[in-house]
């Protein structure tokens, strides 16, 4: 009868009554992201997700090999907790026995160094004759039997052949990790400012695995930052978007905006004015794309506007949550889930913070709330706020 | 547009096009190697269009060969000659301001084991006698690099000082010039030159990308690069091309024309921009005596790349080595070897001119510098 997928769920089977929801919401998402790999059936049995092919000559699930990309795919919908490819087939014990030695042949073809292997079973179906037990007693004789190389080891073998009776019987080995976390779309919308470093990618990702939908913000300073590094958010938007779903990413043209700023506030507040600047654009555009919150990439201390101080003075200007799910995570912690969503390699591209003309020498770390006062006096924010939304430009961004 | 960037590539001329269409006829598409008279008609063209490079060239046909870039007549003269001469010594001598296709081959060569001298370039970026002098005098030197014009600054080797010295000091030392900007500019003629090598790229004379030439001259054995069929005397397998030779030699046909008063023009732009931007406080890198197609120059207030995209708004194309790098600043190594400030050097722009650039355009590029400093320079 073919391959088809087996996905896991994870958080949302501990949900109670609404459970439903986020069920019908990770099937959608499902079949958003796996558009491109022809037309599939997904449907959900007990705390399963099954993916199969409605044209039996789809080549995403002919072999292990062939069903890595979609396997991928399904693995950056959040909801699943893992996935594999799984030999369904109708019959008795006989045609079990058929498939097991064709789905190790399989196996062993692609890992010839396996040596050790244990069979579990799952029988959903109670008509069927064998037991559980009496199932990986019986399979695993007769593997032992048909490959002579083989040795069973109950604790860390190199495979486990899994069985399943159910309507339909069902033989995988081996699992493809997702990245669990609960259905994009069953929260509110966040606008992440997206800049084209490491730890923002990062954070709209986090978010996105609680569930939340993205748009994202980016400020321009062209000709201080080159297109190549508008091109870099672009393509890091397009990242996150394979986990996020589709976005919007608004691109403000900050340039005017950066040099008001540097004729009329002291070098010193320049970073804090202009990120109370930012925040207050980044606001305004959410509001207008009915976001609820604002998302950044900060991380306590990281940097000098990442002081508490700094961060409280950026805080005040708005009203929305802003969410900091990096907060307390320290710098390779967030590499390591760059690396993890695919993201890293895009991020050190050189194209950011091309001009260090607006970097001041010895930023203010701890300002204080006069500070701002005065650094502020001679700048008309919510004049800048409004060339700012009135200056974005509108991306499209979604993960094909 | 204003497109002052025609060091790094220029704009294919119309000459070159109608001989590219003309080449690709089906008359003259075979393959020069068959023995069909197809073939044959194919083996004549891109024979009588090797002769006339060579001639243009003031060389003898078996001594060009067509290579697909001047990076690829670099990696064949001076491997090449290296991996046949064994026993020519175990030394090359060249400068730290060559251009990558030279230096990233003695890198390669050092890692076989060769001692690579690097003779000292003074302020002027040209090599200092006295030092090439001394690396010389060590003995054992199989091959000496040099670049004739400079691709960052237009300065041009004190060629006839350094064949001199060379010959009088080693006379074995085979020479190896990179002719690159060179070509088209300056009168070439090979073999009067007193080099023995020489590497040329089509794709800067306004010609296609994907052409180059090496010469090697009559006497001077190199092995191969790239092996196989044995096209061109063995010495760069793979089917000749007569489409990219024949377009390689429309270009140097039309810029072997007139050097001299296309000179005079690109000297009369030079001297106009360098006049007016040193008023505005620029500083001109170029050595004076540099070739005046080449002018490198560092503006006050604005590191090179944001100066790069500033005139890009007003459709004027310049170039940069210092590329924009939140990790790491990368600076011209050529201009810090050449004793340049790095905080200079960190400002500095190529304009590269060619012959069909205008007094006006500099006219318009001055008065757009004008502009940039008004709304874009952060004092």
């Amino acid at each position: 009868m073919g391959n088809v997928l087996l996905a896991r769920m994870g958080e949302i089977t501990l949900k109670g009554l609404n459970r439903g929801s986020f069920e019908i919401q990770l099937k959608s998402n499902l079949k958003y992201r796996l558009k491109k790999f022809g037309h599939l059936k997904i449907y959900q049995s007990q705390s399963r997700i099954w993916i199969e092919p409605k044209e039996e000559d789809n080549p995403n699930f002919q072999s292990m090999e062939a069903a890595r990309d979609i396997m991928k795919a399904v693995c950056q919908v959040f909801g699943i907790v893992s996935v594999s490819l799984a030999r369904k087939f109708e019959g008795d014990f006989e045609s079990i026995k058929e498939n097991t030695v064709e789905c190790i042949k399989e196996l062993l073809a692609q890992n010839p160094d396996y040596v050790t292997f244990k069979v579990e079973s799952k029988r959903g179906n109670k008509t069927f004759p064998l037991t559980s037990p009496e199932i990986c007693d019986e399979l695993g004789g007769y593997i032992l039997d048909t490959f002579p190389q083989l040795k069973v080891k109950v604790k860390n073998p190199d495979f486990i052949l899994n069985v399943e009776i159910r309507e339909n019987n069902y033989i995988y080995s081996g699992k493809m990790m997702a990245h669990r976390g609960l259905p994009v779309g069953s929260c509110a919308k966040g606008m992440l400012l997206l800049s084209g470093g490491i730890d923002s990618p990062v954070a709209g990702f986090m978010m996105a695995s609680r569930g939340m939908p993205l748009d994202a913000v980016y400020f321009h300073s062209y000709p201080y930052t080159s297109d190549l590094a508008k091109q870099k958010v672009v393509d890091l938007a397009k990242i996150v978007s394979g986990y996020s779903g589709r976005m919007t990413l608004h691109v403000v043209n900050f340039t005017q905006i950066q040099l008001d700023l540097y004729k009329n506030s002291p070098q010193d507040m320049l970073t804090v004015t202009m990120r109370r600047v930012m925040l207050k654009i980044a606001e305004r555009l959410a509001e207008k794309n009915d976001c609820k919150c604002l998302i950044t990439g900060e991380s306590l201390g990281q940097v000098a506007s990442q002081t508490m101080e700094a961060i409280a003075a950026t805080n005040e200007v708005v009203k929305m949550p802003i969410l900091r799910p990096l907060i307390g995570l320290d710098k390779q912690a967030t590499c390591d889930i760059s690396r993890k969503i695919g993201a890293f390699e895009t991020s050190i591209l050189p194209y950011e913070d091309c001009c260090t003309v607006f970097v001041a020498k010895h930023p203010k770390t701890h300002p204080h709330p006069e500070d701002i006062i005065e650094a502020e006096k001679n700048i008309d924010i919510d004049e800048m706020v409004e060339a700012g939304v009135a200056g974005t430009e509108d991306i499209e961004i979604n993960p094909f | 547009m204003i497109y002052f960037d025609n060091s790094a590539t220029t704009f294919v001329s119309e000459a070159v096009r109608t001989k590219i269409l003309e080449l690709t006829a089906d008359t003259v598409s075979a393959n020069p190697g068959s023995l069909h008279k197809l073939g044959t008609k194919a083996a004549e063209v891109y024979e009588s269009i090797r002769r006339e490079t060579a001639s243009l060239l003031g060389a003898k046909s078996e001594e060009i060969f067509f290579t697909s870039c001047a990076t690829e007549s670099a990696n064949t003269a001076i491997k090449g000659y290296m991996s046949r001469n064994k026993r020519a010594g175990n030394a090359v001598i060249s400068t730290r301001t060559e251009h990558k296709a030279t230096l990233e081959c003695l890198e390669y060569l050092s890692g076989l084991g060769y001692e690579i001298r690097y003779v000292k370039v003074g302020s002027d970026g040209k090599p200092v006698i006295e030092s090439l002098e001394e690396e010389l005098r060590k003995g054992g030197v199989a091959l000496a690099c040099f670049t004739l014009v400079n691709n960052e600054t237009g300065s041009i080797l004190p060629f006839d000082a350094i064949v001199k010295t060379i010959k009088a000091l080693s006379p074995s030392t085979v020479i190896y010039i990179d002719c690159v900007q060179a070509l088209g500019k300056l009168p070439i003629s090979l073999n009067s030159m007193g080099a023995d090598m020489c590497s040329f790229s089509g794709h800067k004379i306004h010609s296609v990308k994907g052409n180059g030439v090496l010469y090697v001259k009559k006497g001077i054995r190199i092995d191969p690069l790239i092996l196989g069929g044995g096209q061109q005397d063995g010495m760069r397998s793979g089917t000749q091309s007569p489409v990219l030779a024949g377009a390689f030699l429309a270009a140097l046909k039309e810029v072997s024309e007139g050097i001299d008063e296309a000179r005079a023009k690109a000297a009369e732009i030079n001297c106009y921009l360098r006049k007016e931007l040193a008023a505005r406080d620029a500083v001109i890198l170029s050595p004076d005596d540099a070739l005046p197609y080449v002018l490198n120059v560092s503006f006050k207030g604005f590191e090179s790349e944001t100066m790069l995209h500033c005139l890009e708004i007003y459709d004027i194309y310049v170039s940069t080595v210092s590329a924009c790098s939140s990790k790491a600043k990368k600076v011209s190594y050529v201009l810090l070897e050449s004793g340049v400030d790095r905080k200079v050097a960190a400002n500095a722009v190529r304009l590269s001119f060619s012959r069909y650039n205008t007094m006006e355009e500099a006219v318009e590029f001055i008065k757009r510098v004008d502009e940039i400093y008004e709304q874009f320079l952060v004092k």
